[in-house]
């Protein structure tokens, strides 16, 4: 795949009916694995899902599905896996090389993962977006049709902080604010008390702050990295353990709040 | 969802009048005006922003593009948070979002809440 030409305008999806981008602003919030987990639990839900790795240059979707290396000469995009249609930087370079680029390549990137590989009819498109708030996010929401955003953070203050400035940062662009996840909210212990290892609560405050639904808790389970280093996501493998169950109803708040809100509006034509 | 922009940040229509103004129409019912001169000369992308904060040079060689009077000669919506314009002059890297738009109005009411607030 060669990256498209000039970075184009606005354009349509007319074969995904939701695009949504998983995004927090922070890193190490667990926005790749909350991504990989809520894609699988609205295929399990009947969706039909395509899962995009907007991080172009610390890619992690091939590792949390488990797909190998990949000749991209060769290879057809997007690859399916477990039932989900993916595409990332990692299957065009390789577990050892980086991408070392600046932003107008990165966003070219992007650009072509959304408009060049074949995605097919899709009920969800979920992007997995990297931290911060600067290409890839204006990227995405300068020319995507984007249907809202689902920011991830852990319950602390340190990551608060910062998952802040990406709901305002959305809001700023006119993206709309689906909700606030918690992730590693808690951890039950087998004395089946409830720790709160990153404190708790973040999530729901940062919610009511920003006049946005909480979207949920998910909680700290050991099988999640497990899981996603073996490319065996946790829902995939188990679906009715606690965080299994999480990340379904994670899925129905998701599906509810899109087919409930209205449609954004785009702006008018410029008449010349 | 998120609460929606407000009104006054939501134009309804954006339209050329005449060969050197621009009209938006806003949700809370303001008419903006503007001279494509004044929409050129105030971009908003850093390279013309660096170019403004350079002291005049009175002898500086003008290029050809500046020989001509601005106007767009395209629009293109950016997401659904501003408009970049393509200039006659080639500059095209500029993106106006709206509430920056909506600062630069330049009808009689706007021009005297600004005169007034630099009083």
């Amino acid at each position: 795949m060669q990256p498209p030409g000039p970075a184009s305008q606005k354009f349509e999806l007319p074969n995904i009916q939701y695009l949504v981008a998983v995004a927090s602003g922070k890193g190490g919030v667990g926005k790749s694995t909350v991504a990989t987990n809520l894609a699988l639990a609205l295929l399990k839900k009947g969706k039909r899902v395509g899962l995009m790795d907007a991080d172009i240059y610390g890619p992690s979707i091939p590792t949390m599905l488990g797909i190998g290396d990949v000749n991209p000469q060769t290879t057809s995009f997007p690859i399916e896996r477990h039932g989900l249609k993916a595409m990332s930087m990692g299957f065009l370079l390789g577990p050892d090389k980086a991408a070392v680029m600046r932003g107008p390549m990165v966003q070219k990137y992007l650009l072509g993962f959304l408009t060049q590989v074949d995605w097919g009819q899709l009920d969800y498109l979920l992007v997995d977006m990297p931290p911060g708030t600067g290409d890839a996010q204006l990227a995405l929401a300068q020319t995507a049709p984007v249907a809202g955003v689902i920011v991830v953070t852990t319950p602390q203050d340190v990551s608060l902080n910062v998952a802040r400035r990406g709901v305002q940062m959305f809001r700023q662009v006119q993206v709309p604010v689906l909700g606030v996840v918690e992730n590693m909210s808690f951890f039950i212990g087998d004395d089946g008390k409830r720790y709160e290892i990153f404190r708790h609560g973040g999530g729901r405050k940062l919610a009511e702050e920003s006049d946005v639904p909480f979207l949920g808790e998910i909680p700290i389970d050991p099988r999640v990295a497990e899981c996603g280093d073996q490319g065996e996501p946790v829902v995939h493998r188990y679906p009715d353990s606690p965080v299994g169950k999480a990340y379904l109803a994670l899925a129905d708040m998701v599906d509810q709040q899109l087919r409930s809100g209205s449609q954004p509006k785009e702006l008018p034509e410029v008449q010349l | 969802m998120a609460p929606s922009e407000p009104e006054s940040m939501t134009p309804t229509a954006l339209r050329k009048e005449g060969a050197d103004h621009f009209v938006i129409e806003w949700g809370d019912g303001h008419h903006s005006v503007y001279t494509w001169r004044h929409l050129r000369s105030n971009c908003p992308c850093a390279s013309c922003r660096e170019e403004k904060e350079q002291p005049v040079n009175p002898l500086r060689v003008l290029k050809p593009g500046e020989l001509l009077a601005p106007s767009a000669v395209s629009m293109p919506r950016v997401g659904r948070y501003a408009y970049k314009i393509v200039w006659n002059d080639g500059h095209d890297t500029g993106i106006y979002t709206l509430q920056y738009l909506r600062s630069l109005c330049q009808c009689p009411q706007c021009l005297q809440t600004k005169g007034a607030a630099t009083v």
